[in-house]
């Protein structure tokens, strides 16, 4: 039997390496074709790694906490399926080997089709053979390039001007804010313990610096009676689990801000600084913050103005359910145009968020509470909720964020208005 | 005995030896695997064997018919066909002998025998000496194609010959018959019309060249195939035969009704078949399109991520040339170098009388690629002062360009020497020349290579050396009909 060896395969999206989380199996183990034997994280996600084939695990080449670059070595095994060994015990079954053969070749083609990096040059793309090689060895996708020369044809000197933009543009933005990186000076160290900032605390520590630096924030609170909300989710919930549906309360703030933002459509916006420009969005994708294990992760549903009560309350169910364990697709956590950050859920009354770079806003909900409100002639009992916009300043005036909180209550304090909206 | 390599190539032709001496330059340690000779079909029974007898056919017919008018008088020619034939084979040695000087200098190692994978790790090969086992980390497959029969006809190489048996006669026939119009039917049956014999060609479609040329090209060479008393017959299926004596009497559906021709060999060139059939690729998990062409990606990866495919087995167009480029880009992809098979075009040059070559698009390419309005620029050999001192007047260069941008999107020659001339349109087209690059590119007078410049000055309107009318150059494409 030959050794074969697992490789960490290339996860796409310009990962390179990956942190070893966690074995699926063990040394010795027999696995099947497709078998997941590790769990990896990334600065992207956290991913599954199968085996392509099956075998038996000799031996695992890292170690939990080790980071392993793309193409490393993961663990060698003994290739043969269990259905092989049994061949040689029984006998009678040896009559069969194409099927074995077959089973051995089917799997192979799900994860051994390595992607091709950057993608190949269309046929209409302009670029002599030295530069079309050029763009590949700098990893630049040169379909993405417009050429400057004649005819729109890309000279070496477009790829290279591509590459230096898009190090310092939206692919690496935290490199052009030559954030200091300040050490830290220790007067305890026997009482501390170091770990590596490694992974989606890397990233999110990244994201966050880059947000806070790059954006001006301001925020802006208040604190809606949800007396009629409570009602209709009360409803929405009794009747939704006749579809097998948890209905929450978010799928009704997604609605009413997507009717907001229609009416301010510059919540939904981006700025391309490099551009000089705005860029105004023409469809709803709705990030939703959630805690997990791992940290925060923001699972995006797209095009959510065009989906139900009952849909969104599936989609935010299943995204959640994926965020916890680490399995979200990378497109299901990219291109949301505006967030929402659900904290009330754990406690506080009021928070001041950051805004999820290139977005320019981010919603924060807060716990109901039910509190003493003077009606005019008495105190009500009344369920009150704390909603926050946190805005960027460069893009959105505080009367405009005003205006928009006001609107967005008209309609979370009279969900019937959302009626109205409904697709 | 088991040996254990970084990269084990199969098959030794122009794919796979070109890729065994790249992979070995960057360091790999390398095996080739080859069961007949060094070189491949092309060069022992392919390319450059027919090269050396359509060369020898070409001198006789320039002796025969053209010598006369330069003042020359040759009395009767006398062809030594066993000389020919030993010195074609000279020709075909020395090529393969340095193929196996070129794998020795770049120390891989040479092993003659037949593989078949037992798995996708493991390389059985029969040797002389018994069978070997051969591990690698990489293997790839370069075994090509094998000419391709038709029921009824199956090559005995005495009376059915393929293309191998047509470029190895013992004498030159009396009368052949040629099934199938392909450029190799096309090359074989003009040269052993030169060379005396009566040729007669049946085709299945209603054009020659399987309508992969511009339909203006396979016009000159029809024209010069009947000029040279070639009889060719379209719409015409060849159905069964019979040998009584020396002659081979043919049974043949022409356009419908039947017919018989008799012939004393029978020549079947209706194409090659990739060899994915043999070497037990399905033990290896090696997957196969339904046409028997291995899958592979842009990097001639197969379905295994370590088995790569190059050359016929892996696609169309069968080109030795394409099996090279193909070749040295696996040996670097596995190298670690991230390539990418990303040329815009591959040449396709045929050795017909007079050749034909091309590059890009052709005009009805152009038009499913979506362009609407191209400039189209011919120049005939005719007004070329090279060629008609060569007495080789036939044809032209055609260039076609996107109208708007100019930029080369194809480029045609049928016509002396146009195997040589069409590097340039080649160049052309993966640069993304425009018109004016080739026009005010100084092409040196006199040579068949100003025809390139002049048919780029014609696409912009303006030729020098022929009379255009204006505004000719321009063609509005008419989108395909719908399918229906």
């Amino acid at each position: 039997m030959s050794q074969i060896e697992l490789n960490l395969p290339d996860i796409g999206e310009g990962v390179t390496e990956g942190e070893m989380v966690k074995w699926l199996v063990s040394e010795g183990d027999q696995v099947e074709a497709d078998q997941p034997v590790a769990e990896i994280m990334t600065d992207k996600a956290t991913v599954e790694v199968p085996v392509a084939r099956p075998g038996k695990i000799t031996s695992f080449k890292v170690n939990v906490g080790d980071m392993i670059p793309v193409g490393g070595t993961m663990l060698l095994m003994e290739a043969g399926s269990a259905s092989a060994q049994k061949t040689k015990e029984e006998p009678a079954k040896a009559t069969k080997p194409e099927a074995t053969t077959q089973k051995q070749a089917a799997p192979s083609t799900q994860t051994q089709s390595k992607e091709i990096s950057p993608p190949v040059a269309e046929v209409t793309v302009l670029a002599t053979p030295a530069t079309r090689r050029l763009a590949r060895e700098m990893n630049v996708d040169i379909n993405q390039i417009t050429g400057t020369g004649l005819a729109g044809r890309v000279s070496r000197e477009d790829v290279m001007n591509y590459q230096k933009s898009s190090e310092s543009g939206s692919a690496a933005p935290a490199r052009t804010l030559s954030i200091p990186s300040m050490n830290y000076q220790t007067f305890n160290g026997d009482l501390e313990e170091r770990v590596p900032l490694r992974g989606i605390r890397k990233k999110i520590a990244a994201n966050m610096q880059m947000a806070k630096q790059v954006i001006p924030h301001f925020t802006l609170m208040d604190e809606a009676n949800v007396t009629e909300l409570v009602k209709t989710r009360k409803q929405a919930k009794e009747a939704g689990a006749a579809y097998g549906v948890k209905v929450t309360y978010l799928p009704y703030i997604m609605k009413a801000l997507i009717a907001t933002v229609r009416e301010y459509p510059m919540f939904n916006a981006s700025i391309d600084d490099e551009a000089g420009e705005i860029v105004n969005k023409n469809y709803f994708n709705i990030g939703f913050a959630a805690d997990t294990p791992t940290g925060l992760m923001v699972p995006v549903v797209h095009n959510a103005d065009q989906k139900n009560i009952l849909q969104l309350s599936q989609e935010i169910t299943t995204l959640a359910g994926k965020a916890r364990d680490g399995k979200l697709a990378l497109n299901e956590m990219k291109g949301a145009t505006i967030t929402i950050t659900n904290i009330g859920s754990i406690g506080g009354s009021y928070a001041t968020p950051i805004i999820n770079h290139p977005e320019v806003a981010i919603l924060g909900m807060y716990k109901i509470v039910t509190k003493p409100v003077w009606n005019g002639s008495e105190f009500v009992p009344t369920p009150m909720m704390n909603f926050t916009v946190t805005a960027d300043h460069r893009l959105i005036d505080g009367a405009v964020a005003a205006n928009f909180l006001k609107a967005f209550f008209k309609k979370i304090e009279n969900p019937s208005e959302l009626f109205l909206h409904m697709v | 005995m088991s040996q254990k390599f970084d990269t084990v190539v199969v098959g030794a032709g122009p794919g796979g030896y070109v890729c065994a001496i790249r992979a070995a330059q960057l360091g790999q340690k390398v095996a080739i695997i080859e069961r007949e000779y060094y070189g491949g079909v092309c060069l022992n029974v392919g390319c450059i064997p027919s090269k050396a007898m359509i060369s020898a056919a070409k001198f006789l017919d320039q002796v025969q018919n053209q010598s006369e008018a330069m003042g020359f008088t040759i009395g009767s020619v006398k062809l030594d066909m066993g000389q020919l034939k030993s010195w074609k084979d000279s020709v075909s040695k020395k090529m393969a002998n340095g193929v196996e000087q070129l794998l020795k200098g770049n120390k891989v190692t040479m092993i003659m025998g037949k593989a078949h994978f037992e798995s996708d790790q493991i390389l059985k090969v029969k040797t002389s000496s018994g069978e070997e086992s051969i591990e690698a980390k990489n293997f790839v497959v370069a075994t090509g194609s094998r000419p391709l029969s038709i029921p009824g006809f199956d090559f005995d190489e005495k009376n059915i010959l393929s293309s191998t048996g047509a470029l190895d006669l013992e004498k030159v026939p009396k009368k052949i018959l040629v099934v199938g119009g392909g450029y190799i039917g096309l090359e074989i049956g003009s040269y052993l019309a030169k060379l005396g014999t009566e040729v007669e060609i049946l085709e299945a479609g209603d054009t020659l060249l399987s309508g992969i040329c511009e339909p203006d090209v396979v016009q000159v060479i029809e024209r010069k195939l009947k000029k040279k008393a070639i009889k060719l017959h379209y719409k015409a299926f060849a159905k069964g035969y019979v040998k009584s004596g020396k002659n081979i009497t043919v049974t043949a559906d022409v356009k419908g009704s039947s017919q018989e021709f008799t012939a004393d060999k029978v020549i079947v060139t209706v194409g090659r078949k990739p060899n994915s059939d043999e070497m037990n690729l399905s033990a290896a998990g090696v997957e196969v399109n339904p046409l028997g062409f291995v899958k592979v990606d842009k990097q001639m990866r197969t379905s295994k991520s370590n088995i790569f495919a190059i050359g016929d087995i892996a696609g169309q167009p069968m080109l030795a040339h394409k099996a090279s480029h193909e070749g040295v880009l696996v040996a670097e992809v596995l190298s670690g170098q991230n390539r990418v098979f990303d040329a815009k075009t591959v040449p396709a040059v045929i050795f017909t009388d007079p050749e034909v070559a091309s590059v890009g698009l052709t005009e009805k390419q152009c038009v499913e690629a979506g362009y609407e309005n191209i400039s189209v620029g011919k120049f005939p050999f005719g007004a070329n002062g090279k060629a008609v001192s060569l007495q080789q007047t036939e044809g032209f260069v055609k260039i076609l360009a996107d109208s708007e941008s100019h930029v080369v999107l194809g480029v045609h020659i049928v016509g002396p020497q146009a195997s040589n001339l069409i590097s340039e349109a080649a160049l052309a087209v993966e640069m993304g020349a425009r018109l004016e690059d080739l026009a005010l590119t100084i092409h040196p007078h006199p040579t068949l290579g100003e025809t390139m410049m002049e048919a780029a000055e014609a696409a912009l309107g303006h030729a020098v050396h022929i009379i255009q009318k204006p505004l000719s150059h321009k063609k509005k494409l008419q989108p395909q009909p719908a399918e229906l």
